[in-house]
């Protein structure tokens, strides 16, 4: 699929800034699956300093530097990509306990990243308890946490009422509701206590309007889902807010170990005192 | 004082100490290394002549060195220390130092200079390439729980620069003599300033041991030091600024700070202090943002940067890690080598040394089992040589010239000659051990005694006290100069006061006098309709008496003790802009104000009183003597001044005001406090005409107690101040014009009939309040203008979860 992604983040504040440090991960990063064109990036009112690098897991991390007064921010980025189908499921897989040893004893950095506690995911008996409804003893892995991601969907409730950025996971499980990102960590947090590899997945869904009625402009969201790691074959992406692989219509900005990695834009500023968030994402396809 | 004086001090084994010493380690039990004795039972190189000296002392005179040592090490602590009195230091220093002679000490060496090498290396990959936990040379798990291991460091240091610049190393000897280590320190490897106090103390106390001792000298090791940090700068390399970067007076290790700072003559900073821009860090001055080139980082790494690090630190420098990142700041030593220093890579350094740097490690880690082998320290009553276990903290620099070059050879490195020593078990904290010891490390030759103020190496350039001056010391200095005017003037009125208490009921004008300055202390009130009402009158000798003393105790925050802990907290964080001289008699202040309590009797606290200005007049006249007129001394001035105005002001209103009508007796009280009485005794006898007393407090400019003269001074200071030039920055002058303009413009006339007529008392009140409005003011504008109010960073999203 061919996609226009426009993402604006917008802050309004009730007194002046005069000094902003920020980092924001709003462009997407390339994956096996995923062509990014050059990215257009506006940023008002303009930075005095503006770098862009990589951090430790690959995204691409815009750093910026608002020197001057301001009293609001304005991050708007557009990408033209390019998506691709996933790879076809393997037929079978090892038993996921083969595969939970096999991780405890890898070295290897990149595994271990995602295996272990992370600033909103900790691994706990009862992430465990809630895993292995699905990961019963001898079950293949991939089908294991296929049904994982059919139970958050089915089971739970979405609900941008109930949870904010500091709800901790035991009410999201407790109470059965929330959005897309609690529960991806909910469904990281599961897969981590038994042992398993997850990632937090950052990025964009399609949406449809309903049918006869034109797309509104903005009226798209951000999304969040997680892939686990299935060895020899690959990272499996599953979106447990829509009980669905994340694959062509999931385009991809960042991944982490949590929210906390790849919040689209975090700062440290002087000033400001109360501030109003806006947030518009536009998920465009493109005719071929 | 049993131990004879030995007659012959060249006979080493022969001597009492060490005689006496050999029979506590119990002869024969061979195979258990000592420090001082070798396993034949005789004296290692080096102590020998170090023995004789302290042995020819007797009891007596190593008594005597103790307590001069000791002396220094409390003035020391005093002139450096900042904490309260409560955590002074209570170590000793022990007058025998550990020798650790050539052979020893080169073992040592080389170990250390390839640790230091070694952990570069290790540094190079974890936070870069990544090869080594792919390799299984690490332990990728535990490392990555590690809340050391800060993920946002991953390729942050520039390449051609190395992370660690300095490198501190805790070792023990074993008890095979064995050198083994016990810790890293990289983040913030304390102990070079204790292990430098430590020598130049015992040089003090011991000159004659010192001078012609063949050991090495430490003051060429921290100049070396001076010069790689210099050498990292990126910019202005011919004069780039260096600072240190200190947590602030609340941490434990803030004496070192202090101590250090002042000895590479660098200036001490908090985060507060700084600020990033254009990738660059920069100090909030009097004259604007000063770029800095290098930052001696004595924080821990995590706290350092609230963008990208820990989020909750109040600590650390936002987009310091960017700036690091961008190659516009130099940190010694770089972010995120806290992982280093993890107990968790003991296990990996053998294999991890053969690997990187291709060689056997040479200094193995202790373990569990590992035994410290003993050395010998001086009982309490220095009469015996007792044997005892010791830490030594090593210190590793990198050389100027590779400072900035990724290289990573052994010449790359030098160690200190020295460090420090403390008594304890393997891996017990420095800060809580009881005695501590200097560390000779012998030479072949004696060594030129070097100065212990450095050299001076190239051009100097003498702005550090300009407007380069941060506006956080100038705002503290200001207050120090209010509080300081603030102290003295209750300390003049409490002295009255118990004056005329002392003479109660013995005559009647006393008795009124008592009661307005109980007034003018704001401890009773005049009438209860009064908004501070809750005050009951006071009524009888008891009452007034209770009253008086209470203001020795810490109730009231007017009282003497918590003005003086005003004083304090800011005297502290500007200590080092203050002369060790002025410093002292800082701390007889505190000593004096420490003894204050409400159980004084009046006579004591009279005089308590009269101490307290003695010493307030000599601190801020060693002040006026040895501080460098800059602006710092400039806001300190005008904090002065202006609270002595301020506080004449009110005095002579509350005269005004007195019930007891025509109230000359307060007067003499108002020429008394203000230090007065004499120059107007000289001049009018003893006749006390209230206009003639007037002329003197208020117009006489030549009098330092009178409003002209504090006007004209103040004035003069501001004028001198950054900016003053400047039109926009003159809302303090406006205030100041107001209040001269108030003070010429009265009508002398007028006031002369002060004593006959409610007319001239009226417009005496009317003035005073001309007065008293603009310089009431004058603080606030003051600080507007000069003292950056910067509000503390603050996230735009908290991270931070519920729990």
């Amino acid at each position: 699929m061919n996609y226009t992604l426009r993402h604006t983040t917008r802050y309004h504040y009730s007194a002046p800034v005069t000094l902003c440090h920020s980092e924001a991960r709003v462009l997407p990063r390339k994956t096996p699956h995923q062509q990014c064109g050059a990215s257009e990036l506006q940023i008002s009112p303009a930075p005095q300093v503006q770098m862009e690098r990589r951090d430790v897991f690959g995204n691409r991390v815009l750093y910026f530097a608002m020197e001057e007064v301001h009293q609001t921010l304005d991050v708007t980025v557009i990408t033209p990509l390019n998506t691709q189908p996933l790879a076809v499921l393997p037929t079978s897989s090892p038993s996921w306990e083969q595969i939970a040893q096999q991780l405890s004893q890898d070295n290897s950095f990149d595994v271990q990243l995602y295996r272990l506690d992370s600033p909103f995911i900790r691994r706990n008996e009862e992430l465990a308890a809630f895993a292995r409804s699905c990961f019963t003893p001898g079950r293949p892995i991939v089908e294991a946490a296929l049904a994982l991601n059919e139970m958050i969907y089915s089971s739970f409730e979405y609900d941008p009422s109930f949870t904010t950025l500091a709800t901790p996971l035991s009410e999201v499980l407790a109470n059965r509701r929330g959005v897309c990102q609690d529960f991806a960590h909910l469904a990281i947090g599961a897969l981590r206590s038994v042992g398993l590899a997850a990632r937090y997945v950052s990025g964009y869904l399609e949406t449809q309007p309903p049918p006869g009625q034109p797309r509104l402009i903005g009226a798209d969201a951000s999304h969040a889902w997680l892939a686990t790691w299935i060895p020899e074959w690959g990272w499996l992406s599953l979106d447990p807010t829509n009980g669905t692989l994340a694959g062509e219509q999931h385009p991809v900005l960042a991944w982490g170990r949590d929210y906390a990695d790849v919040a689209p834009l975090k700062g440290v500023m002087n000033g400001g005192g109360e501030h109003r968030l806006e947030v518009e994402v536009d998920v465009m396809p493109l005719a071929v | 004082m049993t131990a004879p004086v030995s007659p012959s001090l060249l006979a080493p084994v022969a001597n009492g100490l060490v005689e006496d010493y050999l029979n506590q380690l119990g002869k024969g039990q061979p195979g258990t290394f000592d420090a001082m004795i070798d396993g034949q039972g005789q004296l290692r190189p080096g102590w020998q002549s170090l023995l004789g000296s302290l042995e020819g002392l007797g009891p007596e005179g190593r008594w005597q060195q103790h307590e001069e040592i000791q002396r220094l090490l409390t003035e020391n602590g005093v002139i450096f220390n900042m904490h309260d009195e409560t955590q002074g230091r209570s170590w000793r220093l022990d007058p025998l130092p550990w020798v650790i002679d050539q052979a020893q000490w080169q073992v040592l060496e080389a170990g250390l200079t390839q640790r230091s090498r070694l952990l570069t290396a290790l540094y190079n990959d974890i936070y870069g390439s990544r090869t080594l936990f792919e390799a299984g040379l690490l332990p990728t798990q535990a490392l990555l729980a590690s809340p050391h291991f800060l993920l946002p460091c991953h390729r942050s240091l520039p390449n051609d620069r190395s992370p660690i610049n300095f490198h501190g190393v805790d070792v023990i000897q074993d008890t095979q003599g064995k050198w083994r280590v016990m810790t890293d320190r990289l983040q913030a490897p304390s102990g070079t300033g204790f292990a430098l106090e430590n020598r130049i103390l015992m040089a003090r106390a011991l000159p004659d041991m010192y001078r012609n001792a063949p050991l090495k000298r430490l003051a060429g090791f921290l100049d070396l030091h001076h010069r790689t940090l210099i050498a990292m700068a990126y910019q202005r390399r011919d004069n780039p600024t260096l600072i240190l970067l200190t947590p602030g007076p609340g941490s434990p290790r803030y004496f070192e700070h202090a101590y250090l700072a002042n000895y590479l003559n660098i200036a001490l900073v908090e985060g507060q202090d700084l600020v990033v821009r254009d990738t660059q860090v920069w100090l909030r001055t009097l004259g604007g943002l000063q770029p800095v080139d290098v930052v001696l980082r004595h924080c821990d790494d995590a706290y350092c940067d609230p963008l990208e690090l820990r989020g909750d630190s109040q600590l650390g420098i936002p987009g310091l890690l960017q700036a690091m990142r961008a190659g516009g700041v130099a940190l010694s030593n770089a972010l995120g080598v806290g992982i280093l220093e993890t107990p968790l890579l003991t296990d990996y350094l053998p294999a991890l040394c053969e690997h990187l740097l291709g060689e056997p490690l040479l200094l193995s880690n202790a373990d569990a089992t590992t035994q410290a082998a003993t050395a010998p320290i001086f009982d309490s009553h220095l009469q015996r040589l007792e044997p005892t276990t010791l830490n030594l903290r090593c210190f590793v620099t990198r050389t100027p010239a590779s400072a900035k070059a990724k290289s990573n050879a052994a010449s790359e490195y030098q160690v200190m000659p020295g460090g420090l020593a403390w008594v304890g078990e393997p891996g017990s904290p420095s800060l809580s051990s009881i005695i501590v010891k200097d560390v000779w490390v012998t030479a072949s030759s004696p060594q030129p005694h070097v100065s212990q103020l450095r050299q001076a190496r190239g051009p100097v350039v003498a702005t550090r006290d300009g407007t380069d001056l941060p506006s956080r010391v100038a705002e503290s200095l200001f207050w120090l100069g209010r509080y300081g005017e603030r102290l003295d003037t209750r300390a003049r009125l409490l002295r009255e006061a118990l004056l005329r208490l002392m003479e109660y009921d013995q005559d009647e004008i006393a008795d009124q006098l008592l009661d307005e300055l109980l007034l003018a202390l704001d401890i009773t009130t005049l009438d209860e309709d009064d908004e501070h009402r809750l005050k009951a009158p006071l009524i009888g000798f008891d009452q007034k008496r209770t009253a008086l003393l209470a203001q020795f105790d810490n109730a009231d925050p007017q009282a003497l003790q918590p003005l003086f802990a005003q004083l304090m907290r800011n005297a502290r964080s500007v200590r080092d802009h203050l002369g060790d001289d002025s410093w002292r008699v800082v701390h007889q202040l505190r000593q004096r104000i420490a003894t204050f309590n409400s159980s004084l009797g009046a006579s004591a606290a009279r005089r308590a009183c009269e101490g307290l200005s003695a010493q307030l007049a000599a601190f801020f006249g060693l002040c006026n003597e040895t501080m460098p007129h800059h602006f710092g001394w400039r806001f300190m001035d005008i904090g002065r001044f202006l609270d002595r105005v301020l506080g004449l002001l009110s005095l002579l209103k509350l005269t005004l005001n007195a019930p007891h009508s025509p109230g000359l007796a307060l007067w003499e009280v108002v020429l008394a406090t203000t230090d007065n009485f004499t120059a107007y005794r000289r001049r009018y006898r003893s006749e006390l005409h209230p206009a003639a007393i007037l002329d003197l407090l208020l117009f006489d400019e030549t009098n330092p107690r009178s409003v002209g003269y504090m006007l004209k001074r103040i004035e003069r200071q501001m004028d001198r101040l950054p900016g003053s030039t400047s039109p926009y920055r003159n809302a303090e002058r406006r205030l100041l014009i107001q209040a001269n303009a108030a003070l010429h413009l009265a009508d002398i006339d007028r006031l002369s009939h002060l004593a006959d007529t409610s007319e001239a008392q009226e417009a005496l009140e009317q003035l005073l309040d001309a007065l008293i409005q603009p310089l009431g003011a004058l603080s606030e504008a003051i600080s507007q203008s000069h003292f950056s109010h910067v509000e503390r960073p603050r996230q735009l999203v908290s991270m931070e979860l519920d729990a």
